[in-house]
Order: structure tokens, then C-alpha cells, then sequence
């Protein structure tokens, strides 16, 4: 291979992951956003360092969402909302070294593992992904949904609640069939909906700063190490199921053009909480907890790009952005452009493993900076989370009114937390509701309004058959649960 | 127990107020069998059941012995103080249409380092000027992201 040809790559591939995981530990700086910052940087480059560049910066930003996620409890994007749960609480364990050491190496593997599927089974996978339907689609929305059994804690009805809760959240904006516009009282910033961005950070950042207001700390120790723990032999064993879980999930649902990391995370939590030996631990630290959902949507980062590179199907906003990044370069995604533009795609192939290997380099380096900065003294630490949330929830559209969105959600998150009822599920209905109820409408368009449609696609009967598992699993534990307390309270 | 009849009663307001705004969506030519108003229809429906689910375990099921404290590993502060520091950022997006982005974030700094508890000192000035300057430089100057211009700067 001609050594300038790759130390191209290796130059393009570096400087895109740096900025990746610079990008999205900012929050409100969502992949997508962080990629469209660098777009104009990347016009004056050759098409192929351009478009390795892009590839490796949405590497970088798959994993750097699950740093403020793990140190402040604020997901940088959609896809490290799972991430915070066991993250942050490891962080609040004095964790956060191991926390952040877990989530880099399952990041790793996961983003090898898609990056593997990608080169080996670019044309049968894209085959398959073609098979996917409206009802598919409805199919994955009422999978992911059922993960809300498992995400409620305690009390089943709370996070059903809590479920319609940001399922009526996702309704506001524009009818994604008929393009009426729904509960936006006349307001042009409402129209477009509430990004679920907004909603994650103010329910978790914001309600997080307005509960310990004047509490000081004492789970995070001070005095702990700021160097990142990477896992040894016993832990790699340990959360090598988890993993595995999150990797497969994460590489297949990488395929479905819209369906997102966020998904495949929460999908990879459950699963990897399901087959786990531990699974009481999850919610409370439990280190599968966080290998699971980093592994699938770094997985995700990479399988993406076989719908966008085979079809021209970006299936989400940073894959537009790509798209966008090669047609400026006179690029035409589709089966051609494996022969005409190789070098181009052996590019990002060999740019995506060098930024993968590179990310234990970087992550090394980058982290401790970031551990030290969360252990700076409760009032510094408050005020600057907080001006980190209004000017990156700012950048998103350029409107304060975003701001207040935060503001409110963070309101929202307060009574959620005094009465008692799960984040998590209020964050799945904000990112499914639009999945769900566009895909079940359209569906409904193409049958006439037959609803036999559902029952003729084997992936969505696949899909219903699953959430009906998660589902009565869910039903039964707490039965147990319930009738074990009972026991208890009669003995 | 009490907490979730007061729940119930809330839900079931939000459930009545969304019922009451979805009446205002338009009608569409466009519109499919299901409409825009068949989700929030459904929706309504569900919260009303999962309230009154709600309220009717909290009026039939015993209450259960409270649990031991448990250090201050899960202490919050109590709601007026956590409603004041909502109200820091809500005096930000105020004070940002009117002094800019850079003033605004060095009062909002300066406001929560106090309302933390900090006591007043050159040292906490220098931290909130060094802020503001720093996120200004990183958002408007790095990353070319335009942030809020106020009236005055």
C-alpha cells in the first residue's frame, strides 16, 4: 500500500475521531451536529481523507456521548441515554475511572465487531436491509417500547406512566402523515417537535443540579484516582456476555435506516440484564450495565453506513450528514461506488478500524482531564454543568426557547423524581413515539387499513413475539416480587 | 401512599389538558384512517386508566414501613431551594436577550457558585469571568456556533 495513501487515512482518521469525542462530550452537541461542524473543514480536502474524516468523527461521536453521561449524568447524544444509568451510578461509587475504562473498551469492540460486519457482509446485509417495511419499523418501536418493563424499577405502573408521559411529549409538533400541527399553541418553534435531546439532559442534568442543590457530594471521593481503569482479564470475562449482547444488537440494528443507537442501546441494556448472572445489579452500578449499550451503539456507528454506502439510505441524521459529505465530493453512494471510487471505501474501511484502535489511545489520554474536571470543588462543578447545558442546548437551533424546553423538561424531571417515577421510560416514548406512530400509520396507508399487514411481515411477528416475552417476564417478576414482599410482611 | 394519590390527581389533570388541547388540532384533507388525533386520543385514554390504577393501589394497598435513612448518599435539597436554581437559568435566558451571552453566562456562573454556597471572593470572580470566557471562545469562536446576541452587547 502507498505509505502516503495511508498516513492519509491515519492523519483523516485521527483528527476526525479527536474531534468526534471532543464534540459530543459537549451536550446538546448531538453526532450530527458535531459532523456538520466539520463539514465545511473537509471542502477543501481530497474526496477520500474528506469522507474518512467524517466516518471516524462519527465513531468518535458514538462514544464520546457516554462521557458526560458517566460524569454528569448528562447524555452528550441520544444513544448514551442508557449509558447513564449504571454509569452515573458507578461515578456516584467513587467508579467513574472504571466506568469511563468499561466504556471505551466495550466501544472498542463494539465498533470493530460493526466495523467487521461492514466489510464482510456489506451486500448480503444490505439485501436484508431492504426486507424492512413500515411494519417493521412499528415492529422495533413496540420492541424497543417493551424494554419500559424492565427500565420501570420498582413499580411497573409508574414507568407505563411515565411511558405515556413522553409518548404525549412526542405527539407535539408536526403530524408526521398529515402535516397538521399538533399542541403547538401557535408557536413556530414548536413545529418541528421536542428534540429528545432536550428532554434527556433537562430530566437528567437539570433535575440533577435542582435536587442536590447545597448537598454536598460524598459518593464521589476526591481523592480517587483520575487515571481511567481499563478492565482486566476477570472484568473482560465478566462483561463479555454483555458485550457480545451489545454487539450483536448493535450491528444489526445499524441496518435499519432510522431506528438509531438509542434503540440498540436500550435494547442491549435489557438483553444483557436479562442473560446476566447479576441482574439486581443493574440500576446500581452494575459494570454489564454500561459494557452493553457502549458496545451496541459503537456497533451501530459502523453498520450505518451499510444502507448509506450500498443504497444511498441515510439512516439517521449523521449518516445525511455523510451522504451530504459525498455528494460535495461528487461521490454517488450505491453498488458503483465500490468500483469506481474503492479507494475511497477501502478508506473508511481502514480509517474506521484505526480510529477504533486509537480510541483506547485517545480515550486514555482525554479522560483523566475529564475525571479531574467532575472532581473540582460542588460549586464550580454546578456552574459550569449548568452554563455547559444552556450554551450546548443553545447551539442545537440557534433559540433560547430550546433553553426553556430544557428548563421545563428539568421541572418536569423534578415531580417525576417526588413522586417516584422513572426517567428512562418517559425518555423511550419521546425517541419511539415518532417511530411507532408514523410507521404504524403508514402501514395502515398501504393496506387500506387492514390490519393484517402486521401479521404478514415474519420480522415484525418476530419483533411482537420478543416484546411480549420482555413484557410478561416483567409481569411475572413483579408478581413474585409482590407476593414475596407480602410474605415478608405477614411473617 | 399519599404521594401517589397526589399523583393521580395531577396525572389525571395532564390527561384532561392534553384531552382538551388535542381538540384544537386541525382536520387534514390529507388526513389517514388513524388522523393526527388517534395517538393522542389513545394516549389520553391510557394515562386516565394508569391514574385511576394508580390511585386505587394507593387507597386499597396498606402502606409500607418507610425505609432507614441511608447516610446523605441520597439527600436533596428541599423544593424552594431546588425551585431557586431552576430559576437561575430561567434569569439567564432573561438576562441574555438583554446583556448577550457572555455577561449573562458570567452572572449565571457567578449565581450558582454562590447559590452552592461559596463565599464571596477574588478567586470566585476570576473562576466565573475565566467561564465565560472560556465557553465563549469554545461556542462562538471554535466551534462558529452563533450564541444568544442581546440588546445591549
Amino acid at each position: 500500500m502507498d505509505i502516503i495513501y495511508f498516513l492519509t487515512i491515519f492523519a483523516a482518521s485521527i483528527a476526525g475521531l479527536v474531534w468526534g469525542i471532543l464534540g459530543s462530550s459537549l451536550p446538546g452537541l448531538s453526532a450530527s451536529i458535531v459532523m456538520a461542524l466539520l463539514l465545511p473543514f473537509t471542502y477543501t480536502l481530497p474526496p477520500m481523507p474528506a469522507i474518512v474524516m467524517l466516518a471516524c468523527c462519527y465513531i468518535g461521536a458514538e462514544y464520546g456521548g457516554s462521557i458526560p453521561a458517566i460524569l454528569i449524568r448528562t447524555p452528550g447524544t441520544n444513544s448514551a441515554a442508557a449509558t447513564v444509568i449504571d454509569g452515573y451510578e458507578m461515578n456516584r461509587q467513587g467508579r467513574a475511572n472504571e466506568a469511563l475504562g468499561i466504556s471505551l473498551w466495550s466501544g472498542v469492540l463494539g465498533g470493530l465487531c460493526g466495523l467487521a460486519m461492514l466489510v464482510m457482509f456489506t451486500e448480503p446485509l444490505a439485501r436484508l436491509a431492504l426486507l424492512f417495511r413500515p411494519t417493521t419499523y412499528f415492529g422495533l418501536g413496540i420492541l424497543g417500547l417493551s424494554v419500559i418493563a424492565s427500565l420501570s424499577g420498582k413499580s411497573l405502573l409508574k414507568g407505563a406512566t411515565a411511558a405515556v408521559l413522553g409518548l404525549m411529549i412526542a405527539t407535539i409538533g408536526t403530524d408526521p402523515i398529515s402535516g397538521v400541527s399538533r399542541f403547538t399553541f401557535g408557536s413556530p418553534d414548536l413545529l418541528e417537535g421536542i428534540t429528545p435531546l432536550f428532554v434527556m439532559v433537562g430530566l437528567f442534568a437539570v433535575t440533577e443540579l435542582m435536587t442536590r442543590t447545597g448537598v454536598p457530594s460524598a459518593s464521589i471521593k476526591p481523592g480517587a484516582s483520575i487515571r481511567v481503569r481499563l478492565p482486566r482479564w476477570p472484568m473482560m470475562k465478566k462483561i463479555s456476555r454483555a458485550q457480545g449482547i451489545g454487539c450483536t444488537v448493535g450491528s444489526l440494528e445499524g441496518l435499519m435506516p432510522g431506528a438509531g443507537g438509542s434503540v440498540a442501546a436500550f435494547i442491549a441494556y435489557n438483553e444483557a440484564r436479562r442473560w446476566s448472572k447479576e441482574p439486581e445489579k443493574f440500576g446500581k452500578g452494575s459494570e454489564e450495565g454500561v459494557a452493553a449499550p457502549e458496545a451496541a451503539n459503537n456497533a451501530v456507528a459502523s453498520t450505518a453506513l451499510i444502507p448509506l454506502l450500498s443504497f444511498g439510505i441515510p439512516g439517521s441524521n449523521s449518516a445525511a450528514v455523510l451522504l451530504g459529505g459525498l455528494l460535495i465530493h461528487g461521490l454517488l453512494p450505491g453498488p458503483r461506488l465500490f468500483e469506481t471510487n474503492s479507494d475511497v471505501v477501502t478508506g473508511i474501511y481502514i480509517g474506521s478500524f484505526i480510529a477504533d484502535i486509537s480510541q483506547i489511545v485517545i480515550g486514555t489520554l482525554i479522560l483523566p482531564v475529564c475525571i479531574w474536571l467532575v472532581n473540582r470543588p460542588r460549586p464550580y462543578l454546578a456552574a459550569f454543568i449548568y452554563a455547559l447545558i444552556v450554551s450546548g442546548t443553545y447551539t442545537v437551533h440557534q433559540s433560547s426557547f430550546d433553553v426553556g424546553i430544557v428548563m421545563t423538561a428539568g421541572l418536569l424531571g423534578y415531580f417525576m423524581r417526588y413522586f417516584g417515577f422513572p426517567f428512562l421510560p418517559a425518555v423511550l416514548g419521546v425517541i419511539l413515539g415518532g417511530l411507532i406512530e408514523s410507521n404504524y400509520r403508514r402501514s395502515l396507508v398501504l393496506s387500506g387499513g387492514d390490519f393484517g399487514i402486521f401479521f404478514e411481515d415474519p420480522i415484525a411477528i418476530a419483533f411482537f413475539a420478543i416484546a411480549a416475552l420482555i413484557v410478561v417476564g416483567a409481569l411475572v417478576n413483579e408478581a413474585r416480587a409482590a407476593m414475596r414482599a407480602r410474605a415478608a410482611w405477614s411473617a | 401512599m399519599r404521594k401517589d394519590l397526589f399523583a393521580s390527581v395531577g396525572l389525571l389533570g395532564i390527561a384532561a389538558a392534553y384531552y382538551l388541547a388535542s381538540l384544537d388540532i386541525p382536520t387534514s384533507t390529507l388526513e389517514d384512517e388513524v388522523g393526527p388525533r388517534g395517538l393522542p386520543t389513545v394516549l389520553t385514554v391510557l394515562l386516565v386508566v394508569l391514574a385511576l390504577a394508580l390511585g386505587a393501589r394507593a387507597l386499597l394497598l396498606a402502606p409500607k414501613a418507610k425505609p432507614a435513612a441511608n447516610d446523605n448518599e441520597d439527600a436533596e435539597a428541599p423544593w424552594p431551594r431546588a425551585i431557586g436554581m431552576l430559576a437561575l437559568g430561567a434569569f439567564y435566558i432573561m438576562a441574555s436577550t438583554i446583556v448577550g451571552y457572555a455577561p449573562a453566562l458570567f452572572m449565571l456562573l457567578l449565581a450558582v457558585i454562590f447559590y452552592e454556597g461559596m463565599r464571596p471572593s477574588w478567586r470566585v470572580f476570576v473562576v466565573a469571568a475565566g467561564g465565560a470566557a472560556f465557553f465563549y471562545l469554545l461556542f462562538d469562536i471554535v466551534l462558529g456556533v452563533r450564541q444568544p446576541e442581546g440588546l445591549l452587547f
